[in-house]
């Protein structure tokens, strides 16, 4: 059995002593664990303290030592769990749990991906009461709550560009519409009616991609705000907001296109209208 | 008039009206969504906790009901304990466990409750009746179809393997005497109740005496949070968790949710407060020489501002309806993404429709409609009316 610590989401109770009363009652030989950091945080717990550990409120239990504090990873599927855990040495557990000589799972390191295939098929095949799962398979299973929000993300994603889309055309049309004195006198003048599409599709293009650059400042600060906060109230090294290049193009490719189309529409609009009329005459 | 002129403004630009239109009708759909979110999940939850008229749940201390796999130690005593107490009308303690169903094409397994049929409060009764002596067994219709079996049949099941002995544990014959559907598991979950007594006499020593939850029904009057102090006074082993206990837990927990409809529903509604306010301040700026020659011929300053203000709640007004409706389609759409969330009971709504959270999103649209008028009106009214007219007919 390679498992050398366990990490099992069972209720141990800990009652903390102090440094003095623990030293003269202490077992020669106390074991040691591990907990994490927010029990560490809460409970005031540090490196060396000695503690009491038991299976349920008011057992006798064992005095063991804090030897590490643990951070946890930066795992999705436990940032809503809100309980403390512990790591003990197995045996200890299962002698304070009352598990005889059972564990709830092994992991197993294989030698390679065609080695994990073959002792998945043979355990299967072979060992009656035991499932092997591959570990890609069990993230697979495990994140799955997080598929669903990733997938909700992109929905509230997708009407919010329809939402800005609205927004962008809108501004875009009020933008050049301010212009129509200066497309009637430009008309006037003889400057063609391409000429002037092509400067208002520019300077459209030029607000949309300063824009977006603002919108990408935005976006880095918003992210920044929202991975401090959730990482604080969920106290976990995960990061919940990623700006990726890929978003960052996508962002600035989506606003060019609606800013060029918006002002494309517009100018046209615009040019087609005779210059007195724009007059107001 | 004021109306007629509003009317005449509005339709004077038509491209520009439609467009905000549908801008604040997308922004207001996401305020209703949002609104729902926010409220949603929580009575949602509420609802399905108070369903069978539980108020209080008792789990090991420290976890909440069946969020690890501890279990109350001489649970027996302690349900004598709650059912002693003058103020408590039923207690229904329930024991997680598995089941395996052994089939010529390998095992089905299956979540298994322990229960007692009489007090039971975890599903509901779809065709046939409640368990009634130690071999019977109600299961779902995910279980049903998995093992091939209907009502009246029965069906060989196991708690375990041995794996020394390399052969199953705890094995029965079991007869299924109804279809149910459960109240707090996922739909496509495989699951069968079966009498508490008989689920720790196949699971052996481990499972004796033991029960996951115990669930309380209070008598009419009792206060549900001082039984819930004296409980969990009286009964240091276990955590006494009440319906608002619960829902604050919940809270806790989809934090983010609530914080998400919080903050997209507030850009929501500032998105629909800066377009109405883009817009009316623009169709202003185009009319200022129209509001200086209607000031000087004797239009009253209210009367300007009446219009303008008129013209930003019409497009609110306007798009508000069309935007509630595009919402319900939303939120059904959203609703059926996270209703695949893994183990989440088949009753749960995240976007719950409450007619509360649609007035208020109305609420919401009209204040900002009202709200997004009154910059460009004051400006519009304040107008100094000779310098105005003159720089408008110079040009």
């Amino acid at each position: 059995m390679n498992v050398l610590l366990a990490l099992l989401p069972i209720l141990l109770t800990l009652h903390a002593t102090s440094a003095q009363e623990s030293s003269r009652a202490a077992e020669p030989r106390s074991r040691s664990i591990a907990i994490d950091s927010r029990l560490a945080a809460d409970a005031s717990l540090r490196i060396g303290d000695r503690v009491v550990i038991a299976a349920a409120p008011g057992e006798q239990g064992d005095t063991v030592v804090v030897s590490g504090i643990v951070q946890r990873r930066a795992d999705p599927a436990e940032i809503a769990r809100g309980e403390y855990r512990i790591r003990t040495h197995l045996g200890q557990l299962q002698s304070l749990l009352g598990y005889g000589d059972r564990v709830d799972r092994f992991a197993v390191a294989t030698r390679g991906p065609s080695a994990t295939t073959d002792a998945v098929a043979r355990i299967n095949a072979a060992a009656f009461g035991f499932r092997a799962h591959r570990s890609a398979d069990v993230a697979v299973e495990t994140s799955q709550t997080f598929a669903v929000v990733s997938r909700f993300h992109r929905a509230i994603g997708v009407i919010t560009i329809v939402a800005s889309a609205i927004f962008l055309l809108c501004i875009m049309l009020l933008k050049v519409d301010e212009r129509r004195r200066d497309v009637a006198a430009l008309r006037l003048m003889g400057i063609s009616a391409p000429t002037i599409v092509r400067s208002v599709v520019l300077e459209a293009s030029a607000i949309a991609v300063l824009g977006s650059l603002v919108g990408v400042g935005v976006g880095l600060a918003a992210s920044w705000i929202v991975n401090r906060h959730y990482q604080g109230v969920y106290r976990t090294p995960l990061r919940f907001s990623l700006v990726t290049g890929d978003i960052v193009l996508l962002a600035v490719m989506l606003s060019l296109v609606l800013g060029i189309a918006a002002g494309w529409l517009a100018a046209r609009r615009l040019v087609r209208t005779p210059p007195l009329a724009l007059f107001g005459r | 008039m004021i109306g007629t002129l509003a009317f005449a403004s509005l339709v004077r630009h038509r491209a520009r009206t439609l467009l905000a239109i549908l801008g604040v009708a997308v922004s207001s759909a996401m305020l209703l969504d949002m609104v729902m979110l926010s409220s949603g999940m929580r009575e949602s939850f509420r609802g399905l906790l108070l369903s069978q008229g539980f108020q209080l749940r008792l789990s090991p201390k420290g976890t909440l009901p069946f969020d690890t796999e501890a279990t109350i130690r001489d649970a027996d005593s302690l349900v004598a304990t709650l059912r002693a107490r003058p103020g408590v009308q039923a207690v229904s303690p329930v024991l997680g466990g598995q089941l395996h169903f052994p089939l010529a094409s390998g095992a089905v397994t299956a979540a298994a409750l322990g229960i007692e049929p009489a007090v039971q409060g975890d599903y509901e009764l779809v065709a046939g009746r409640n368990p009634s002596s130690a071999n019977e067994i109600v299961a779902n219709d995910a279980l049903l179809r998995a093992v091939g079996r209907s009502v009246g049949d029965t069906v060989r099941a196991a708690a375990g393997y041995d794996a020394q002995l390399r052969a199953l544990s705890g094995e029965r014959l079991l007869h299924i005497v109804g279809r149910v559907r459960f109240i707090y598991l996922a739909l496509d979950q495989r699951a069968a109740a079966l009498p508490i007594t008989t689920l720790r006499a196949m699971n052996g020593s481990e499972l004796d005496g033991r029960a996951s939850v115990a669930m309380v029904r209070l008598r009419a009057g009792v206060d549900v949070e001082r039984e819930r102090a004296a409980l969990e006074r009286l009964l240091p082993r276990v955590t006494v968790i009440s319906t608002n206990e619960a829902l604050k837990q919940v809270d806790e927990r989809l934090s983010y949710f609530r914080q998400l409809a919080v903050i997209l529903g507030a850009v929501s509604l500032v998105v629909g407060f800066l377009l109405v306010t883009t817009l009316v301040t623009v169709s202003v700026n185009e009319r200022i020489g129209e509001i200086a020659v209607m000031r000087a011929i004797g239009v009253r300053r209210w009367r300007i501002v009446a219009q303008i203000v008129l013209e930003a709640a019409a497009i609110m007004l306007v798009a508000a309806p069309l935007g509630l409706a595009l919402g319900l389609v939303t939120a059904r759409y959203l609703n059926s993404i996270l209703a695949r969330f893994p183990g989440l009971p088949e009753r749960i709504d995240f976007f719950l429709f409450q007619p509360s959270a649609a007035w208020t999103a109305l609420g919401l649209l009209a204040a900002c409609g009202v709200l997004a008028g009154v910059y460009p009106s004051w400006r519009g009214a304040s107008l100094p009316i000779a310098t105005t007219m003159r720089q408008e007919a110079v040009g």
